[in-house]
């Protein structure tokens, strides 16, 4: 039968797992699948998200990138959740995108981070960084949300901010919603979004 | 009279981050009472008492014994013989073809199924290369089973099945490969038995899977529903390395590799969607 029953596996498998330094070296290797067997082996390592780190900083092969990111996610640390950040600042789409999925679960472990990249200098951070709120699941979501409304200058942050205030926010978010508008007086579709989610938050629609 | 140990909410969600941790395994609200039962049960086993005393020694226990009859207890291993059999015509009729045409002679073709439950699937696989798959006769493949369950891997390799399991076989299918019974099950033969290597595999575990390598396809059907969004893009990086460039990977009617990473590319054959490993990976 041509069928063969192969016990090699399971002996390869009786190998010890590599050490951490010999983990830490293969971030280095020149082979791409030693470097992403490198990434996942570290998420238990001390130090590894340091490591992960400024692997991501120099990685150019996007298997491995997505390696780091998933681990640096399961790390979910300061060093990992900061770095995941300022991947949003990349001019790579797939890497944005890679760490919005990341920090969608690592950023619940540190929301004050995610509170910060609410702030950042860079308008399209903070678009993105809206983006990750709907998954977070935190109590002051809305708060952070309405603070946009009333304070952020960029009018297509505060789109963002109101599409997902149509999702998850309540009545108390009306007035922040009057006064966006308020402070964009000329804009139809922030008009539009706008009435949309005061009914909506105010039950009068089932949009 | 003893009483049944309390699981309070606590309980259940520091116990459920545990479990998800070692296992990659996420339990939301709903299965609260799934969970509470099975908990339960392993703190009467063990005369833990209670719920803290059970957690203890399941956290600190060195040899891993608990953790792994608790994995046994609470994973699920609902299949059955050629289930969603499309997938397996994809594979003699396109996916196999493909395979072959990039091997050179001498390399076996190799698959892995994941989780392989009660060996219903690696055998459902075996069967049909043997029945379906003009190739065989000049390939050699070689079949991996592998589960977390040690429990159902003991099931798998003794071959014996209820009526259920064998209700979608054709019947000259049923005739060829099992005997029949008395009390009314299906005894699968020797030489199917023999042709899978069956191995506990915790996917969620780095040495675990790490030499888990050059295969050319991959079931991994209704295993990926039950993670989470990080476990799914973990176990998808794993069987990125599982897989030979070009190799392809099956999942189960309701899931979707798109939606868990961008490293596999989209294949549509007449009969199934898979997932391919770009042949440039490396």
């Amino acid at each position: 039968m041509p069928l063969i029953r192969n016990t090699l596996l399971e002996h390869q498998g009786d190998d010890q797992p590599a050490g951490f330094q010999a983990l830490f070296d293969a971030l280095h290797n020149p082979e791409a699948a030693a470097r992403r067997l490198a990434a996942r082996g570290l998420v238990d390592a001390p130090g590894g998200s340091t490591a992960l780190v400024e692997r991501l900083e120099e990685e150019s092969e996007s298997s491995v990138r997505e390696a780091l990111i998933t681990s640096l996610a399961a790390i979910a640390d300061v060093t990992a959740v900061t770095a995941l950040i300022d991947c949003l600042r990349s001019e790579d789409a797939a890497l944005r995108n890679d760490a919005i999925e990341a920090l969608k679960t690592a950023g619940s472990q540190h929301p004050a981070l995610i509170q910060d990249a609410l702030q950042d200098y860079d308008a399209d951070v903070r678009i993105l960084a809206v983006g990750i709120l709907e998954s977070l699941k935190h109590p002051d979501v809305e708060l952070w949300l309405i603070d946009l409304l009333e304070h952020d200058s960029h009018l297509n942050v505060c789109a963002c901010a109101v599409d997902l205030l149509c999702e998850l926010g309540t009545e108390r978010a009306v007035p922040a919603l009057e006064l966006c508008l308020e402070r964009f007086p000329n804009e139809d579709y922030l008009r539009f979004v706008v009435d949309l989610a005061i009914k909506r938050l105010r039950g009068e629609s089932s949009l | 009279m003893s009483q049944t140990p309390a699981i309070t909410q606590e309980d259940f969600v520091k116990f459920r981050e545990f479990f998800y941790r070692k296992t990659g395994i996420h339990f939301d609200d709903s299965k609260r009472y799934f969970v509470d039962k099975r908990l339960v049960e392993r703190i009467e086993m063990t005369a833990a008492g209670n719920f803290r005393n059970y957690f203890v020694n399941l956290r600190f226990q060195t040899s891993g014994d608990e953790l792994q009859s608790l994995v046994n207890a609470m994973t699920v291993n609902e299949t059955y013989f050629f289930r969603e059999e499309y997938q397996l015509k994809c594979l003699v009729t396109h996916m196999l073809e493909e395979v072959t045409r990039r091997k050179t002679d001498s390399e076996p073709i190799r698959i892995w199924s994941m989780p392989s439950s009660s060996g219903e699937e690696p055998y459902s696989i075996a069967m049909y290369l043997l029945e379906y798959w003009k190739g065989i006769e000049e390939w050699d493949v070689e079949l991996f089973a592998s589960d977390i369950d040690t429990n159902i891997l003991e099931r798998a390799k003794r071959g014996l099945y209820s009526p259920r399991s064998v209700h979608n076989l054709p019947l000259a299918l049923l005739e060829k490969y099992f005997t029949r019974q008395k009390n009314g099950d299906y005894q699968l033969i020797d030489d199917i038995r023999q042709s899978v290597e069956f191995s506990r595999v915790n996917l969620m575990s780095a040495s675990d899977v790490k030499a888990y390598k050059g295969f050319d396809i991959i079931f991994c059907r209704n295993l990926l529903i039950y993670f989470d969004d990080l476990s799914r893009r973990q176990a998808a990086d794993t069987f990125f390395d599982a897989l030979n460039p070009g190799g392809m990977i099956c999942l189960g009617h309701s899931e979707s590799m798109s939606r868990i990473s961008s490293l596999f590319n989209v294949r549509k054959f007449p009969e199934a969607i898979v997932y391919q490993k770009p042949l440039e990976a490396r």
